[in-house]
């Protein structure tokens, strides 16, 4: 049964107060409350949070639904694990951690799929290709139906690598992230980041150039 | 071996940040070796490729909050309730051994007859002819009849039969 309470104004109002007082807090403090069982607390953080865990999570899955999910258990396995976070980092970092574990243990999960092959190729995705190997160097594509096909063949090659492979390349060559900023988003060393970016590109290398191994030659490389 | 160092150069770091002088050594070879300039090929589109899947972002929805903190309430209250499992489990003996105990005491109280007294009653009874109820509940339908002496005759001979 509804707590009748809160429906009073003066819920409202005590909540919109609480509310304000945490907008201040720092996020040390709000931990320290939502610990103590301050529910506003852990809202405020999931308020100041949830876009850059949203944004983390997109580079993994590319249905929402699965981002929601993937960000949803990071944010109650965050909940679970508040008396872990000390405050001695940042706690953007511990919830980017956080993600980044939820998000490969979710890939990990999943059925990875087979190699990519020419023809599985949509004819968007064949008119997309001929076009960016048209196109000079690293030119971007202004049309957003055209990003949208890339974006689709993109992950489809992608999956067929492994979620570690996935990870390191989206940091490091998608998001241009140094090699010490992702030792400490994942936790690795120095040299299984680089190790496993160097081989990650390799395989990706690869996936691609199989798929344009069968273009007529004029349009891979003019 | 120097097909070797071209993709090494692509390999090492991310395409976008090959520096201009690596870049031209590249295109350089690759202009000459097919193998080269195919590896190269694939290694600018596959970093197109992943700059266009960077791009996608999903913003939380409006619910968002309120269905973590569902979710929240929710694993709360089935801790809570694991926790009093828990409790009852670790205290589960000692109360068992409890209830087995005040269950005991009842049966013996209430359920297993005290057959020597009864019996005494019975004797009694049957030596004067009236039972206990009959003097203590019904004094007005034989009073008369009977004597002060076989009253207590028949109260008290149970009472020292019983004390014996």
């Amino acid at each position: 049964m509804a707590d009748t309470r809160l429906r009073h104004p003066q819920y409202f109002n005590a909540r919109r107060l609480l509310s304000q007082s945490h907008e201040q807090a720092s996020d040390l403090e709000l931990a320290r409350s939502a610990r103590a069982g301050d529910e506003s607390a852990f809202e405020e953080i999931m308020r100041r949070y949830s876009p850059r865990v949203f944004r983390f999570a997109s580079r993994f899955f590319r249905q929402r639904s699965l981002v929601e999910e993937a960000a949803q258990e990071v944010f109650l396995r965050a909940f679970t694990e508040l008396d872990s976070f000390a405050g001695r980092g940042s706690m953007e970092g511990w919830l980017t951690r956080i993600t980044t574990n939820t998000c490969l243990n979710l890939l990990r999960s999943a059925k990875r799929r087979p190699e990519l092959t020419v023809s599985d190729l949509t004819e968007d995705e064949t008119a997309w290709l001929d076009s960016i190997m048209s196109a000079t160097a690293t030119e971007r594509h202004e049309s957003s139906e055209r990003s949208l096909v890339a974006a689709d063949l993109t992950d489809r090659v992608l999956h067929t690598l492994s979620p570690d492979d996935q990870l390191v390349l989206m940091l490091i060559d998608g998001e241009e992230n140094s090699v010490k900023d992702v030792v400490k988003i994942t936790g690795w060393s120095e040299s299984k980041v680089k190790v496993q970016a160097f081989r990650a590109r390799r395989r990706m290398r690869e996936a691609v150039e199989k798929l344009l191994r069968r273009k007529p030659k004029a349009s891979a490389t003019a | 071996m120097k097909d070797q160092h071209i993709i090494s150069l692509i390999e090492n770091t991310s395409f976008g940040s090959i520096s201009e002088k690596d870049l031209q050594t590249i295109e350089a070879h690759a202009a000459e070796c097919d193998a080269c300039e195919s590896a190269f090929a694939a290694a600018r589109l596959a970093s197109v490729m992943l700059r266009e899947r960077t791009a996608e972002t999903f913003e939380p929805s409006s619910f968002f909050q309120t269905r973590v903190m569902a979710h929240v309430r929710e694993r709360q209250a089935a801790n809570e309730t694991w926790a009093w499992s828990r409790i009852w489990r670790s205290a589960g003996a000692l109360a068992s051994s409890m209830v087995a105990a005040v269950v005991a005491l009842a049966v013996l109280t209430f359920v297993v007859p005290d057959t020597s007294i009864n019996g005494d009653l019975v004797d009694a009874s049957a030596r004067n002819g009236y039972s206990v109820e009959e003097v203590i509940l019904n004094p007005g339908d034989s009073l008369e009849e009977v004597s002060d002496g076989l009253i207590l005759t028949t109260l008290y001979d149970a009472a020292e039969d019983t004390v014996k």
